[in-house]
């Protein structure tokens, strides 16, 4: 399964730790930018957030010069031009997106506009669009799962049309991803849980899938070990800075790792749950992690078994026979979803959500087929696998 | 001395063969969807009027097929009567070589970055789809095995050779009537 050819790119300056939000000023200023602007959601604010941001930036005579915190979980292009119109009339200089995955999409796609000029968003869709460098962009995120940080995709939704629109480019990368333990001391234990089981997933995607590359493998396996360790320390202390800060490395890493060597079946399940059953997606991962291990178990044998040394260390990967251990990771990974459902009832099946119905599962599945990741799974899918394994997840 | 020579030669024998191959397969997309029902179901979902279009980058050979409804699909040869909706482009000729002569998979290809997707994902997912089942009706099994990531367990010798005899026929009938015209 090693891949003979592959491309690896980051150029994503990673400031991850205590005291992180202090390093702002000076990045900015090591980038010529003097004005920036905030772009997060009100819950961001609401929880405190904005706080240590502003004070860091104030306490080196920096000011911020315009907040805008009314991105919608949903981004949208009016959003966007929006925000744009505010940054251009502030008369902005630089970008920080603080917020989960909606809040960073939306910078980036804000700083599309304010690079390039214009209002219309839609004109910049594809890959490959943009040409040249865009503005001073930093990225503080919220949440441990996305790795939205270090991903050069945004995915913005067009109302008119009820259409997203997906925008690739490497400019889309931040400067800098800021990644400070304070930013998500205060998530609460669901979100929590659902966007580490995010964050596993697109390592162990990411390390078992068709793309999967020496230098994303490294990452994905670092990125397995932190999760495994620090997620239920975090759920019995949510205080926990130094295991949050585990979690939100595991999330930055994790993302370094699917951006290169991108993801499978999981995600285009995922993507097609989230879209009909309006779950949210590191849910949505979780639910179907260990199904979707269990139907590629041949085709993914080897590393999967390499990756029992991540989940459960060396003495329970050293006492399991090799031909054992691929399920054994199967297992531990179950055993996680159990663990996690025991503290904060994370769903662990369709059923357990709620909000799914079995009726809708032929429809999830063939709206899946068509997802782009299903391209990198290593296991041809056809509608029949794709509702074989759905079933399974539903109870 | 010997290899500076040849590899021209090398180089322009690579570029007809991937020509030869985007003329072969887009006849054979025209008339695959006539003969499988599987293909005119996937066909379906696209728009009609869809244009797809597998090129080499640069300005390269080119292959270009229209959604022409009730699951067929038309061949243009190398131009569009307007934009495309959905490119695949081979970054360079040596990389449509080694996916047309069946030496890299094509989700391999995609896999290592030899190719992009300019348009709709999701319907090239299903035109990729469309190019698979056509792979393994036309080619020895040996051959489709080594093009496709899984050889489809339900597609019987019977009902293979059927389909890949009206295949051929249906493009040696194209070709001719293309060197007529």
């Amino acid at each position: 399964m090693s891949n003979t050819y592959y491309e690896f790119f980051c150029p994503v300056k990673v400031i991850a730790g205590k005291a992180a939000l202090e390093h702002i000023p000076y990045e900015l200023s090591g980038l010529a930018a003097k004005r920036p602007m905030i772009v997060t959601d009100k819950g961001v604010r609401a929880a405190g957030l904005l706080d240590p941001v502003i004070a860091a930036c104030e306490e080196s005579g920096l000011e911020i010069v315009t907040i805008y915190d009314d991105v919608p979980p949903d981004s949208s292009t009016t959003v966007v031009r929006d925000i744009a119109g505010v940054y251009r009339k502030e008369k902005c200089d630089s970008i920080i997106a603080i917020g989960g995955g909606s809040a960073i999409d939306t910078g980036k796609a804000v700083n599309i506009l304010v690079s390039e000029g214009g209002n219309d968003i839609a004109k910049y869709t594809g890959a490959g669009v943009l040409k040249r460098p865009l503005k001073p962009f930093l990225v503080v995120p919220t949440t441990a799962g996305t790795g939205s940080e270090v991903t050069s995709i945004a995915v913005i939704t067009d109302e008119k049309k009820g259409v997203k629109l997906p925008f690739t480019s490497s400019y889309l990368l931040p400067n800098a991803a800021v990644i400070d333990p304070r930013m998500t001391l205060t998530l609460p234990p669901h979100i929590t849980a659902a966007t580490a089981m995010d964050a596993m997933t697109h390592a162990v995607e990411s390390f078992t899938c068709m793309a999967k590359n020496p230098l994303s493998d490294a990452y994905a396996a670092a990125a397995i070990k932190k999760v495994s360790r620090s997620l239920l320390q975090v759920m019995d202390n949510s205080k926990d800075s130094d295991a949050r800060l585990e979690l939100a490395q595991a999330s930055t890493m994790a993302g370094i790792a699917f951006s290169n060597s991108m993801v499978g079946l999981v995600h285009s399940l995922g993507h097609a749950t989230g879209a009909i059953c309006h779950l949210p997606h590191g849910l949505c991962m979780s639910l179907f992690l260990p199904y979707v291990l269990e139907y590629n178990l041949e085709t993914i044998r080897e590393p999967l078994g390499e990756l029992l040394l991540h989940l459960e260390g060396p003495e329970i990967y050293a006492a399991t026979p090799a031909s054992r251990r691929a399920e054994a990771s199967i297992s531990a990974l179950r055993k996680l979803r159990d663990a996690l459902y025991k503290r904060c009832q994370l769903p662990r099946t369709l059923k357990e959500t709620g909000k799914v119905t079995e009726d809708q599962l032929d429809q999830i599945a063939e709206m899946a087929l068509d997802d782009g990741s299903i391209m990198f799974n290593p296991k041809e899918v056809t509608l029949k696998d794709a509702r074989a394994v759905l079933q399974r997840a539903w109870a | 001395m010997l290899a500076k020579r040849i590899q021209p030669l090398a180089s322009q024998a690579k570029r007809l063969y991937v020509e030869l191959m985007f003329q072969v397969m887009g006849r054979a997309l025209q008339a695959v969807s006539e003969v499988d029902s599987e293909v005119q179901k996937e066909a379906q979902a696209l728009p009609e009027g869809f244009l797809f279009e597998m090129m080499v980058m640069p300005d390269g050979s080119k292959l270009i097929v229209e959604y022409i409804g009730d699951g067929r699909f038309h061949y243009h040869g190398d131009s569009a009567p307007r934009p495309v909706d959905v490119s695949i482009k081979f970054k360079h000729l040596t990389h449509a070589f080694l996916v047309l002569s069946f030496q890299e998979k094509t989700s391999v290809a995609f896999a290592n970055d030899r190719m992009l997707v300019d348009g709709d994902v999701s319907y090239a997912v299903r035109m990729t789809r469309v190019l698979n089942r056509l792979e393994s009706f036309i080619l020895p099994r040996i051959v489709a095995e080594r093009a496709v990531k899984e050889y489809p367990a339900d597609l019987h010798l019977p009902e293979k050779l059927i389909s890949a005899a009206q295949i051929y026929l249906k493009i040696a009938t194209h070709f001719v009537q293309t060197v007529r015209a």
